[in-house]
């Protein structure tokens, strides 16, 4: 085999790695870009249910009790925000999940549980809101997928 | 407070913190744990892996949220009192 030979086949490989590292990287792009819609899905999905539940609330307990779900359901959203910048930082600038999620939890409840004016009960159903948004995408993502 | 309620109370506290931390603890460390490594492995999937991790961490916390609560309850806003 001549040198020209084995340049050419040299070219052609390096040609190739070339195109599969940048199909790899449109991929990345593609999943990256999949998963930041999925935090604005949470979001507003979460959003969209405290926005549905707290008229009716209203409705139904009055305006103290909707105010302590609207609470509720605002920790919620932080602490979906919160669990989303620690999922982003994980394996880039750290190696570990953090606690201040769990910190805003016990400061919520502990307002809840010390001070007159807010309840327990609906607070943490407020709170829970979060996870509401999250049964809804996994149920509309099964169903696309069935 | 009677005392003997406030000793369970605190007795419950401590223990449904202790016991509803362990499982999503070990949980939330595997899951973090594997997804690291497929994101190592496949950075092509990076985003799946993280939505999946994202999704999966809510729902393990949530079972350490249940724990704090009833701890929290049972010690600032007890029922039994």
């Amino acid at each position: 085999m001549n040198s020209t030979d084995e340049t050419s086949q040299l070219t052609e490989l390096v040609d190739e790695a070339t195109t599969l590292e940048e199909s790899s990287v449109k991929s990345s792009d593609n999943s990256m870009g999949e998963y930041q819609q999925l935090k604005q899905e949470l979001f507003l999905t979460t959003l969209a249910i405290a926005a549905v539940a707290f008229p009716t609330v209203v409705y139904f307990y009055g305006w103290r009790i909707a105010g302590n779900y609207l609470l509720g359901a605002v920790a919620g959203v932080v602490y979906l925000r919160l669990l989303a910048r620690d999922v982003d930082r994980l394996g880039t600038e750290t190696m570990k999940l953090s606690f201040n999620r769990q910190a805003l939890v016990i400061v919520l409840m502990l307002v809840a549980a010390k001070w007159n004016q807010l309840q327990i009960l609906p607070v943490f159903l407020g709170f829970l809101t979060y996870k509401a948004a999250s049964i809804v995408y996994l149920v509309r993502i099964l169903s696309i997928s069935d | 407070m009677n005392p003997t309620v406030a000793a369970a109370s605190v007795i419950a506290a401590a223990l449904a913190v202790g016991l509803a931390s362990i499982g999503p603890g070990i949980g939330q460390g595997n899951a973090a744990g594997q997804a690291v490594e497929g994101i190592a492995r496949q950075p092509e999937a990076e985003g799946k892996i993280r939505g999946t991790l994202i999704l999966s961490l809510a729902f393990m916390e949530s079972l350490t949220i249940y724990g704090l609560v009833v701890a929290l309850i049972l010690l600032f806003a007890n029922p039994f009192a």
